[in-house]
């Protein structure tokens, strides 16, 4: 009883400050997440935010299934690649945008050569593999390569290369374009509340609207975990995400509440600052990661909703190889392994992301981990904003860090976190010529079985060299209201809202 | 002729016809033992993960219950006391003593001495106070020597200010004025004579910042900008059980409790002070 009236107080208090919400239409479904988005136009953002509600606004070429495991056709009905690699043509299907005029081989050509060209894009690397675009008619586009390469269609899935419309590009300008798009999605942007939420409404004119069922998404800013899964068990909204992981025991236990668990391709990793002594001696990085219980931060900070992670290529991710020489938990082995390293008395600073409850928890319980070793980790909690910088500047000795997969292909984060590339193997400063030469080769090369193999030796390689240390792989947890049905993501984080249905 | 009264029984004569001083100072007193007593009254280790034992509610083992990391809640609150007094503390004294020779040496040279300070006290005080306090740690580093520093950098203004004008009202007073045609020299005249008439009110006002000045600590800390884990402070207990706060309340209760009563404590000292000392704020 005495529960249940601190949940009303609670209650009342996020119904008060959150959530001054009218009753919605039926058939509108409303999902609260912690930060609203940042921008609408798709080059300009790296942020999860942003492309998890991009997917649902605009269309790409190429799609990605909900497994997670290949490409679908999406806007291009169906494409071919020349003998040699090095020339895509993607024939486009009968489409619109929301404003009603048609999708041309024009507007990919030229959302294509934008994320590529220009200036806000942050995305150009990625894109200047692409040297000629040509629309021989409106529904042809041929893409001409400066090379092969075997990641190339993937990188046609992301969110980022989503095709916009030129006209209404032209027409707005990039900055009310950024604000209120015109794409080709199911849904369509009525109103962006900044800070608030972003309402969608069904896009009417969506080549497939026939089998949309919603009459419209709300994604609602609620930044308070505990308020937003308040929210949700009042049925003030339909659906949230970021379920903490301490909460899914409790909230699946609610008759009114469904559980979504979805795989993901998320992993969480202990950066190791190679250029700071004495994380420069392999045998050192090696003792960290026996001395490092993972099953216990499984157990402890995500309530075992995860499992341990043996490789920087995530489990069920394309070239995952289980076979690469991971490390158990073995405290005895790390000792020793200290003492023949001579390194004596090691005291490195850990930097955590004040806030952020899960790293904070897993500084807390690393850091008695590595005492027992005889490792002493000096936290240092800094605002996020900061926390960013100081690993970009080599400001640290050890710092947690979590990677989710933008496309299909590992050869993106192969590249950021082992092609030696100018993020330092994502602030890690390691160096290996062997793998350097491994990452440039995959990409290279087109066969499937060949390219698995050389991903099987870049993951045994890295892991031998203790790159960094790999920690957890955990899903995406939502909760919805019974009568929700189809909700969910797939491994690369995009909602099938399309499909989603709503009855009550 | 009476004899020189006792000393004992008027002073529990005094705290008898004043409860508040006697409530303050008890509250007081009962955290400076807890902090003294730590490891001999706190039955686990504070910093102890015990696995198997995480969010275990009240009971008789765990009286405040245990915490995510199965870390018992009531020893960590104990320990908690040692930081929490010392913060307050040492967060006060500084500034205290800052801001007295600062006042009292701008008081009574007035002239461009007290100008210049006086405009100083401008500086610091034109900026927000947390502002300020967030700037100079997230400069420092964070930690407590970070807070202190802060603390000292950003709190004598209050000081300066209050025992500036006080020393402008003394040092025209006839016993001032005597001490000078004495030819006392001048820092006799500031340290001797003036200045301990010009306490009062500033030794009212440490008991009231005390209060302040561990709200903020805790705020600090809840920020991640003060204490760093694994030291247990209330401040930093409340801020990493927040996630719990629908299953397990007593994590974020306990030490919540134990800075109200801590703050309450303070502030009835202040206040029975204020009226011992005729001191109205």
């Amino acid at each position: 009883m005495i529960r249940n009236w601190a949940k009303a107080a609670l209650l009342g208090l996020a119904v008060s400050t959150a959530l001054v919400s009218v009753a919605e239409a039926q058939g509108v479904l409303t999902i609260g997440r912690r930060e609203d988005g940042t921008t609408f136009d798709p080059i300009a953002t790296a942020q999860n935010v942003d492309f998890w509600v991009f997917s649902n606004v605009f269309d790409v070429l190429v799609r990605v299934d909900k497994a997670g495991q290949e490409l679908l056709p999406g806007l291009a009905e169906s494409w071919e690649a020349s003998a040699d690699g090095l020339t895509y043509t993607f024939r486009l299907r009968e489409a619109k945008f929301s404003d009603g005029s048609p999708v041309t081989a024009e507007d990919a050509a030229y959302s294509l050569t934008r994320i590529r060209d220009s200036e806000l894009s942050l995305w150009s690397d990625s894109y200047k593999i692409i040297k000629d675009i040509q629309t021989p008619d409106a529904k042809t586009l041929v893409i001409t390569l400066n090379g092969p390469s075997a990641p190339f269609l993937s990188t046609l899935a992301m969110p980022g290369a989503s095709v916009v419309s030129k006209a209404a590009m032209e027409s707005m300008g990039e900055e009310a374009f950024a604000e209120k798009p015109v794409g080709s999605g199911a849904f369509m942007v009525q109103e962006w509340r900044r800070g608030d939420r972003v309402i969608l409404v069904k896009n009417p004119n969506y080549w497939d609207a026939a089998n949309v069922s919603l009459d419209g998404v709300e994604w609602i800013s609620v930044p308070d975990d505990n308020t937003r899964m308040l929210a949700v068990q009042a049925g003030e909204l339909d659906a949230a995400i970021f379920v903490p992981f301490s909460r899914v025991a409790e909230l699946s236990a609610d008759p009114n509440l469904t559980m979504v668990i979805d795989p993901s391709t998320r992993e969480d990793h202990l950066l190791l600052n190679h250029e700071h002594p004495p994380l420069d001696n392999p045998k050192v990085r090696e003792a960290i990661d026996l001395a490092i219980d993972k099953q216990a931060i499984v157990d402890t900070v995500l309530f075992g909703q995860g499992e341990v992670a043996n490789s920087y290529v995530p489990k069920g991710a394309l070239y995952h190889s289980d076979d690469n020489g991971a490390r158990g938990f073995d405290p005895e082995k790390a000792k020793a392994l200290l003492a023949e390293a001579g390194v004596g008395d090691v005291a490195l600073t850990y930097v955590v992301n004040a806030g952020n409850e899960v790293d904070e928890q897993i500084a807390v319980l690393l850091q008695q981990q590595l005492a027992a070793v005889g490792i002493t980790a000096n936290l240092q909690k800094m605002d996020p904003s900061q926390t960013w910088d100081m690993l970009i500047n080599g400001e640290y000795d050890l710092s947690v860090m979590y990677w989710t997969n933008d496309i299909l292909d590992p050869d993106q984060k192969t590249t950021f976190v082992l092609g030696h590339d100018v993020n330092m193997n994502y602030m890690t400063r390691y160096q290996n010529d062997t793998v350097k030469q491994l990452v440039a080769d995959a990409r290279l090369e087109m066969d499937p079985a060949k390219r698995a193999a050389i991903y099987a030796e870049i993951q045994k390689l890295a892991k031998a060299d203790t790159h960094w240390i790999d920690l957890y792989y955990s899903p995406y947890i939502s909760v919805t209201r019974k009568g929700i049905a189809n909700f969910g993501q797939n491994p690369l984080g995009r909602f099938f809202l399309e499909e989603t249905t709503k009855s009550e | 002729m009476t004899a020189r009264p006792a000393f004992a029984p008027r002073w529990s004569a005094r705290f008898g016809r004043r409860p508040m001083l006697a409530a303050g100072l008890s509250i007081l007193g009962g955290f400076v033992l807890l902090a003294v007593l730590a490891p001999w009254i706190a039955p686990y280790d504070p910093i102890l993960h015990s696995k198997g034992a995480e969010l275990l509610p009240p009971s008789l083992a765990h009286p405040f219950g245990t915490d995510n990391f199965g870390r018992d809640v009531l020893s960590r609150v104990i320990w908690g006391a040692r930081i929490d007094l010392q913060i307050a503390v040492i967060g006060v004294a500084f500034p205290f003593l800052i801001g007295t020779v600062v006042g009292t040496v701008a008081g009574f040279f007035g002239g461009w001495v007290d100008t210049v300070f006086m405009r100083l006290v401008d500086v610091v005080l034109a900026f927000p106070f947390l502002v300020l306090m967030l700037s100079i740690i997230t400069i420092l580093g964070p930690g407590l020597g970070s807070f202190y520093i802060a603390m000292a950098l950003v709190g004598w203004v209050s000081y300066a200010r209050l025992i500036r004008a006080q020393i402008l009202v003394l040092k025209t007073q006839d016993f001032a004025v005597a001490a000078a045609s004495l030819g006392f020299s001048r820092t006799r005249i500031m340290f001797r004579h003036l200045l301990p008439n010009a306490l009062a009110g500033s030794l009212v006002f440490v008991m009231s910042d005390a209060v302040l000045v561990l709200l903020n600590g805790a705020a600090i800390s809840y920020l991640g900008l003060g204490v760093q884990p694994p030291m247990a402070e209330w401040g930093i207990m409340v801020a990493e059980a927040q996630g719990f706060l629908t299953q397990a309340w007593w994590i974020t209760l306990f030490p919540g409790l134990a800075i109200v009563t801590l703050a309450f404590g303070f502030s009835l000292t202040g206040d029975a002070l204020a009226d011992l000392m005729g001191v109205h704020e």
